[in-house]
């Protein structure tokens, strides 16, 4: 598996095409209205603002002139009245505006969010959790306004040079030409720039996004860090990744910031080949007094359009490197997904069979090879055997956490159909399941809260009584506010055990039909660990349970055990079957006891 | 202006005397900008009308040059301004991240990994934009506002006075509106850390998630802090809305008055046409800062509210650091002593009257049910926390006397919550030592036990592990977690129920490699199985943070208790029928 850490750019694997575009246009047009009225209002507001100059000029061409002070007042009602309107149609533009944009990031990242949701555990292995994290947030908000204001404003510039380039050609063709000319030449600078500029703003992306994946993870190992005494060390990377981000941000901004001073220069250049040309070039004379001035002001308004229009662009470009990412994660396929036409999986027995299972994590790796084994509904089973085996892996296969290499896997429903694994909805298949990971996640939120996610309707009474029995209902009792005390992700308000008789009545309170419990108890005390299981012998009757452990005591009761080991199942038996084989497990069970201070 | 000095604070000295020739530029340049207009009016007056072609070239050129100078230091200023920035957000997210790194455990345990993230970035990134933009974008508009004013002033008091007259509506319109919105900014940013946070967790718990097949409860629960987001925002822009249009009026006011006013004057006969002109032409000069001043003020608030939480960051000290009489001291012997330790977490007593002494190179083990305050002790030898009631002494001395490194870099952790980075094999078991020799790491793995499986990793110890670890086994990583603390080569060993997913056999191996080390330690070990902690030359029982039992294996056999019925029930035997036997 390639595998990504916080030094290493992450390799940009599509680059911005038509298809971007067209996905930008998607989330664009669910607000096409809205933007177009948008658009509308911004055209009248400045119509009305062409009436302004009207008014002035009327009051210092006749008012004045005519000494008519009387006529002042109304004209200045006049004035204010436009304005009103002006303004009245540029909040309203606001307004909508900011809704579009904002509903433009909620939706961006509503969907990333629920891809995220659908991608495998790999997608998650292969990369530092600041990277992903980063696209979520970060660059999700760099790109809203781009999208809706930049969009418009694009289009108005546009409308707005159009105009004034039909203005500028009916005034005076050969001039207009010359203030025109200027544009090849910035649009050849733009071309010449834009695919160094995308280039750094992609640079900076990744370097921003490499100091924000080593960040994420220093905060998360912070305890590590500190017991090991590697802060300086830590520090002097965060340095590297900090210097690298300064860098890339001083190399975009030197390219992005050349774009206006070349726009202001030709503009300039323009202004002085417009006079030139009108003085010496036309007809030998100098041009009329009217007409060049006119040229003059609208080479500025010609001008200062090009340069909005180029800022713009510019900040599309630095935005694409994140739209480019969020596509890109969006893209990312989902390898254990709904087959078409999954069917709702029906209420199990618990009744499993695994067939010829092959599988390895990995190109080129086996973990399994042609694994058989079919469990009957109710029956206990243990899984033993060394470290890295694929204890883990089998139950991971139940749970379609990940897809056979071959096989299959079918679980039996109430009415004694058998169903394929991936003939059925992942979500019903998982709900049906209950599965206790090495990694007992805590949520920041109450304990209740904790142990309710296993079963979101459940009552506190059911909450409660699912605590009781695993036995953490007994120190929760003695927390100072009890079920409603706030736990957090790290925090060290539980110990470890704690967290595994959390994680565990969490599991138990989902009733599954499957228990699949992964070293689920190695943190708990034998002797907690005994009334814990006392406790559950009760409600484990009737459900099919995978249990994996190293502690034999934990497993002795199992109906069958099966030592895993050799790509597969190497013996399987009840405890004194596998005694009296003398083999594998005997070893280990002997070993143990051994170790123990037993004989036996 | 507390928080611009202490941005300024940050800034290198050499950077700060760029910074500020830099806002002497935008001043200049600002003024520049009345430069080439005068000179036009010269152009129109001296060539057109004069219908004169020879100054013309002169006066083009000279534009040219303006304006070409102008761009070319506006050009030097942005740079200038965004190395400084640069300069100063490079310091800051040092100091912060030196901050965090020596930072309390307490202040991990309240503040979580999403809010501080959302800190260290997009809150710093406000910093420099206050450097990089709204500085010299302020100055800028102060200097075209105050100067055109003057200049006005001279040409026609009045009409000038009349101007001016706006600017404490302006005041005072900004006043209310800064008061109102502040709020609002906070809301912002705290809906903003919040989904940051939801964000974080979420990818963290991927795993939980997917065994609970909770995708849907998770989506909503996200999409409400998304939402909540874009609410905060909206509420931003309303009230913004609601102020721009008296702001957009007092802008427009000042062509208002230019004409209408000016006009009477005129009418009046106390301006003449050309004065008036003059003003005419200026109106924007007043205009457009007064404009730009209602982005400025939304910036600024926003920097205000970001910077505050940049600095609660930074001036929340640790508790913990070297105390002033700290002794320097060689490579810990291993000498460890608990006197009469107490300890409280939040109020609620997690360890009682704890005493226990062990020698250099003797193995201690502690045992007992979970949240009986077992890690708690080690957190406490390592000075995660500290101690308030009692005294812990390593080789004699006090630990609040140590040196803070020196302590912790002589004690060797493998925790029982692994954590392992996103690096390769070698890197993470080398993680306290970089200068470790690559033998050396491999033969740390070797007596780990974890020499076998990382041969057989596609990369060998050049595999990349995922954060936390992912992709290896539960046992797997704890081998790790072991090779990486017997790496520093440390004076005390703490296991932390470092073998409990690992398998007997490999324990035993693991047990054996320890009794071989090629250094001395003291070890010790916290366990649950019997198996791990019989050999240990003490071994205590915790219960309820209280030490109940102590004593060796035997001893604590025949004492009948904790420690033997744990025994029993690990080995099968019955204790009742064990009980009759004896």
């Amino acid at each position: 598996m390639a595998r990504n850490k916080f030094d290493v750019d992450e390799s940009l694997e599509s680059p911005f095409d038509a298809g971007h575009l067209k996905r930008t246009l998607h989330y664009i047009g669910r607000h096409k209205w809205k933007m177009l009225l948008a658009l509308l209002l911004s055209a009248c507001a400045s119509i009305a603002g062409l009436f302004s100059p009207k008014i002035t000029e009327h009051v210092l061409n006749v008012i004045v002139p005519n000494k008519a002070a009387d006529q002042l007042i109304p004209m200045a009602l006049a004035y204010l009245g436009i304005i009103s309107i002006s303004i009245v149609f540029t909040v309203i533009r606001s307004r909508m505006m900011a809704k579009v944009s904002q509903d433009i990031i909620y939706d961006i990242r509503k969907d990333l969010f629920a891809h995220l949701q659908r991608l495998p555990f790999s997608y998650y292995d292969s990369r530092p959790a600041g990277k992903i994290l980063v696209r979520v947030i970060n660059y999700v908000n760099s790109v809203s306004d781009i999208l809706s204001n930049g969009i418009i404003n694009a289009i108005l510039e546009i409308i707005n040079v159009l105009f004034i380039v039909v203005f500028m050609y009916a005034t005076e063709p050969t001039l207009a030409t010359v203030v025109v000319a200027g544009l090849p030449v910035f649009v050849a600078f733009i071309m010449f720039i834009k695919p160094r500029q995308r280039k750094a703003w992609q640079n900076q992306s990744n370097k921003n996004s490499n100091y924000n994946a080593y960040l994420a993870e220093s905060i998360d190992g912070v305890r590590v860090s500190q017991l090991f005494a590697r802060q300086e060390v830590n520090i002097s990377i965060m340095q590297k990744l900090a210097i690298a981000c300064r860098k890339a941000w001083m190399r975009a901004i030197y390219i992005s910031n050349s774009v206006w001073v070349t726009s202001q220069g030709i503009t300039q250049l323009v202004y002085t080949l417009l006079y030139i040309a009108g003085v010496y070039w036309l007809g030998g004379g100098i041009i009329a007094f009217g007409t060049i001035l006119a040229m003059g002001q609208y080479l500025n308004r010609f001008w200062q359009p090009i340069t909005n229009l180029a800022n713009i662009y510019n900040s599309f470009v630095n935005n694409m490197a994140y739209l480019e990412r969020i596509f890109e994660t969006m893209d990312e396929p989902v390898v254990v997904d709904d087959k078409p036409g999954a069917t709702t999986l029906p209420e199990i027995t618990g009744e499993v069979a695994f067939e010829h299972i092959n599988f390895g994590y990995e190109e080129g790796q086996t973990v399994l090879e042609d694994m058989n084994l079919h469990v009957k509904a109710g029956e206990s089973i243990a899984l033993v055997g060394p470290t890295g085996a694929g204890k883990s892996t089998i139950v991971n296969l139940l749970c379609r956490f990940y897809n056979l290499r071959g096989g299959r896997i079918l679980l039996t429903d109430e009415s004694g159909v058998k169903h394929d694994i991936t003939d059925v909805t992942i979500h019903s298949l998982r709900t049906q399941l209950g599965i206790m990971l090495q990694d007992s996640f805590i949520f920041t939120g109450t304990l209740m809260d904790n142990i309710r996610y296993g079963r979101l309707n459940a009552t506190d009474e059911e909450v409660r009584q699912a605590a009781a029995v695993v036995r953490a209902d007994d120190f929760i009792q003695e927390m100072p506010e009890k079920y409603a005390t706030s736990v957090n992700e790290r925090g060290s308000s539980l110990s470890q055990g704690q967290r595994q008789l959390i994680a565990f009545a969490r599991t138990l309170l989902s009733d599954p039909r499957i228990l699949i419990l992964d070293e689920a108890t190695s943190s708990i005390d034998t002797k907690t660990e005994k009334l814990l299981q006392d406790g559950i012998q009760a409600l484990l009757k009737g459900r099919t349970s995978f249990i994996i452990a190293h502690r034999l005591s934990t497993i002795k009761n199992c109906d069958r055990i099966l030592y895993i080991g050799n790509k597969g199942i190497m013996e399987a038996g009840s405890h004194d079957e596998l005694m009296a084989k003398k083999g594998a497990y005997y070893e280990l069970y002997t070993a143990q006891a051994r170790e123990q201070g037993v004989n036996i | 202006m507390e928080n611009i000095k202490w941005l300024w604070s940050i800034m290198d000295k050499k950077y700060r005397k760029w910074h500020i020739l830099a806002l002497c530029i935008s001043a200049v340049s600002s003024l520049m900008l009345l430069i080439n207009p005068t000179l036009q009016k010269r152009l129109v007056d001296e060539v057109i009308v004069a219908q004169n072609p020879e100054p013309l070239l002169g006066i083009l050129f000279t534009m040219l040059a303006v304006k070409f100078f102008h761009e070319g230091i506006r050009y030097f200023m942005v740079i200038t301004l965004e190395k400084s920035s640069q300069n100063v957000i490079y310091n800051l997210r040092v100091r912060l991240f030196t901050r965090l790194q020596n930072q309390d455990t307490r202040f991990f345990d309240r503040n979580r990994t999403g809010d501080v993230m959302t800190r260290m970035s997009a809150d710093t990134d406000w910093c420099r934009h206050f450097l990089s933009y709204i500085d010299y974008a302020a100055i800028d508009s102060v200097v075209m506002f105050l100067s055109t004013s003057i200049y006005l002033f001279w040409i026609n008091w009045k009409l000038a006075l009349a101007l001016v007259c706006v600017t404490p509506m302006l005041m005072l319109i900004t006043k209310v509106y800064s008061k109102g919105v502040r709020k609002l900014f906070m809301a912002m940013r705290e809906r903003q850390s919040e989904m940051n946070a939801a964000a974080q967790e979420n990818i963290a718990a991927n795993r939980v998630i997917k065994a609970f097949a909770r995708e849907e409860h998770e989506k909503e629960a996200f999409d409400k802090r998304s939402s909540a987001f874009r609410e905060a925002h909206l509420n931003i822009n309303k009230r913004w809305l609601t102020f721009f249009p008296f702001i957009e009026i007092l802008a427009n006011a000042m062509t208002l008055i230019t004409v209408f006013f000016g006009g009477f004057l005129m009418i009046q006969g106390e301006m003449t046409a050309g004065d008036l002109t003059v003003f005419t032409s200026l109106s924007w000069a007043l205009s457009v800062p007064m404009r730009q001043l209602g982005n400025l003020l939304n910036d600024w608030q926003r920097f205000i509210t970001c910077s505050n939480k940049v600095m609660e960051l930074e001036v929340a000290k640790p508790d913990i650091v070297d105390a002033p009489d700290a002794v320097d001291h060689e490579r810990i012997k291993g000498e460890i002593e608990f006197r009469n330790v107490s300890f409280s977490h939040d109020k609620a007593p997690v360890l009682k009257d704890v005493s226990f002494k062990v020698a250099p190179g003797k193995t201690l083990a502690i045992m007992g049910p979970t949240g009986s305050g077992k890690t708690t002790i080690i957190q406490l030898l390592a000075r995660c926390y500290e101690v308030k009631e009692g005294e812990i002494l390593v080789d004699g001395c006090p630990i609040k006397r140590w040196k803070l490194n020196q302590l912790r870099d002589g004690i060797g952790t493998a925790t029982q919550d692994v954590f392992l980075f996103s690096d390769t094999v070698e890197g993470n078991i080398a993680f306290g030592d970089q200068e470790l020799a690559e033998e050396q790491v491999q033969d740390f793995a070797r007596r780990a036990a974890a020499g076998d499986f990382i041969e057989e990793l596609s990369d060998g110890y050049d595999t990349i592990v995922g954060e936390r670890g992912v992709g290896l086994s539960g046992g797997q990583k704890q081998r790790i977690a072991l090779a990486r603390a017997l790496a520093v080569q440390p004076g005390i060993l703490i296991m932390d129920d470092t073998t409990s997913a690992v398998d007997m056999e490999t324990e035993q191996y693991i047990q054996q490699q320890l009794r071989e080390l090629p250094y001395d330690c003291t070890k010790i070990i916290i366990a649950q199985r019997i198996s791990s902690v019989k050999e240990a030359d003490e071994i205590l029982i915790l219960q309820d943070g209280a030490i109940a039992e102590r004593g060796t294996h035997e001893e604590l056999l025949k004492n009948r208790g904790y420690y033997y019925e744990t025994f029993c029930l690990q080995n099968g035997i019955d204790i009742d029928d064990a009980k009759e036997a004896n």
